[in-house]
């Protein structure tokens, strides 16, 4: 026979916890009476028991950092400030870089044969070389998401500068290899930011990073004439490619 | 969180505090991406629709209303867009429990993975509106009440549902399917 639905309301009320004093004891009675309530009272309480065990599911690590570098500036919002803007914004940093462009200059003029517009070969573990501050605008602009690497990598101009600001989060070692084809274009300075252990090393038209958990970092290029364009990005994880991207620089006209 | 707090951060995420949102991020993520994952039985696909729920939460802070709370904003914002996803993919019905349960795991799997995979297997046979009332009810905590306002139906239906979808999901689980 089947149960009125008002004691399977009631059943479902006193499983759920939502069943007042007087319902309950209204309910008590009614499966006193009835062993087919009883057992309908046993099931759902057992499987809702069930259902209420059952861990919940840890999200990937870096889904909030990719949600958080994927938004947009809202309109009362100013835009954040670019990478080179925080560098010279702290007086600290701005005394270090400068001391580190200092050294860099000095190193190169003592190594003439890196006068001329040649890439570096190996600039391993250099830091923070870099020239003027600079209002770079930005060209373009790719999100990373993967389940173990996220972040942003964009693309800034400034004149004859381009500069690749990485912004990411990398579970384990991973490689960036930034491929840029026009061999007019060469590496020109490496620096990093709330982060070290950054190893970088270049060649003609390309340069290599490895890195690992949380880093933001800057690879300066020299573009002579300001040049149009195309940086390809490959992400290697144990030498297999994870992720593939690409930036564009266009010129304004 | 309380209610109090939650209103604190919208106020500030609508004049664009990033530090704000990033705190409702933090509180929200894991349940929006359970509710999520048992909607839709894929990880990746969960991950998507959590960012897309908070990308569009973060651009849509002028359209909440402070007289509600939060987590039935978000929550409610979550099912939408699981469904919507659901529909692009063609998964909007539901599957027969065969079509779901790809076998038993090596028998040192863990319970609790075995429990949880399980049931997995037997919400995807449910309808989406009977799938959407167990999680809100048994995966998000939410009382009756807070499951009628988010999926904005009378808390009698909200009931009905609940009981018929406890039945089904009782007979998947039995093996009665």
């Amino acid at each position: 026979m089947a149960i009125e639905q008002k004691y399977t309301d009631l059943i479902n009320a006193d499983i759920d916890g939502e069943i007042s004093a007087a319902e309950k004891a209204e309910l008590r009675e009614f499966l006193d009476e009835n062993a087919e309530g009883r057992a309908l009272h046993d099931e759902l309480s057992s499987m809702c028991a069930t259902l209420n065990a059952v861990e919940s599911e840890d999200p990937p690590p870096h889904m909030r950092h990719v949600i958080m570098n994927s938004l947009q500036p809202t309109r009362k919002e100013k835009e954040s400030p670019g990478f080179m803007q925080v560098l010279f914004a702290t007086p600290a940093l701005k005394y270090a870089v400068t001391f580190a462009a200092g050294v860099f200059l000095t190193l190169s003029i003592v190594n003439s044969s890196q006068l001329s517009n040649q890439a570096f070969d190996d600039v391993t573990d250099l830091v923070g070389t870099v020239s003027d501050p600079i209002e770079a605008k930005l060209a373009s602009s790719v999100s990373v998401t993967e389940l173990d690497l996220a972040g942003t990598v964009s693309l800034r101009s400034a004149g004859s500068m381009l500069i690749l600001d990485f912004d990411l989060v990398a579970k384990d070692h991973i490689e960036v290899e930034a491929d840029y084809s026009d061999r007019t274009i060469w590496f020109n300075g490496f620096a990093q930011l709330e982060s070290g252990g950054t190893a970088i090393s270049a060649e003609t038209g390309r340069i290599r990073l490895g890195m690992e958990g949380k880093r933001r970092y800057a690879v300066y290029l020299h573009n002579e004439g300001g040049r149009e364009t195309t940086v390809n990005l490959r992400f290697l994880a144990d030498g297999k490619v994870v992720h593939e991207a690409s930036l564009d620089y266009t010129p304004a006209r | 969180m309380s209610k109090t707090d939650d209103t604190k951060l919208i106020e500030r995420c609508r004049s664009g505090d990033r530090q704000a949102f990033e705190a409702l991020l933090v509180q929200y993520e894991k349940p929006v991406f359970n509710a999520a994952y048992r909607m839709l039985n894929s990880r990746d696909d969960a991950r998507d629709v959590t960012q897309t729920v908070f990308l569009k939460a973060f651009e849509n802070f002028d359209q909440f209303d402070p007289s509600r709370r939060f987590f039935s904003w978000i929550y409610r914002i979550t099912l939408n867009e699981s469904i919507n996803w659901l529909g692009k993919t063609n998964r909007l019905e539901p599957l027969s429990f065969e079509a779901v349960d790809e076998g038993k795991g090596p028998e040192q799997e863990l319970e609790s993975a075995r429990v949880s995979k399980e049931v997995q297997v037997a919400l995807m046979t449910l309808k989406i509106d009977y799938r959407s009332v167990v999680i809100l009810k048994h995966f998000l905590g939410c009382n009756y009440v807070e499951i009628s306002q988010i999926l904005e139906v009378p808390e009698k239906k909200v009931k009905s549902r609940l009981y018929t979808a406890r039945q089904q999901l009782k007979d998947a689980l039995t093996g009665n399917h």
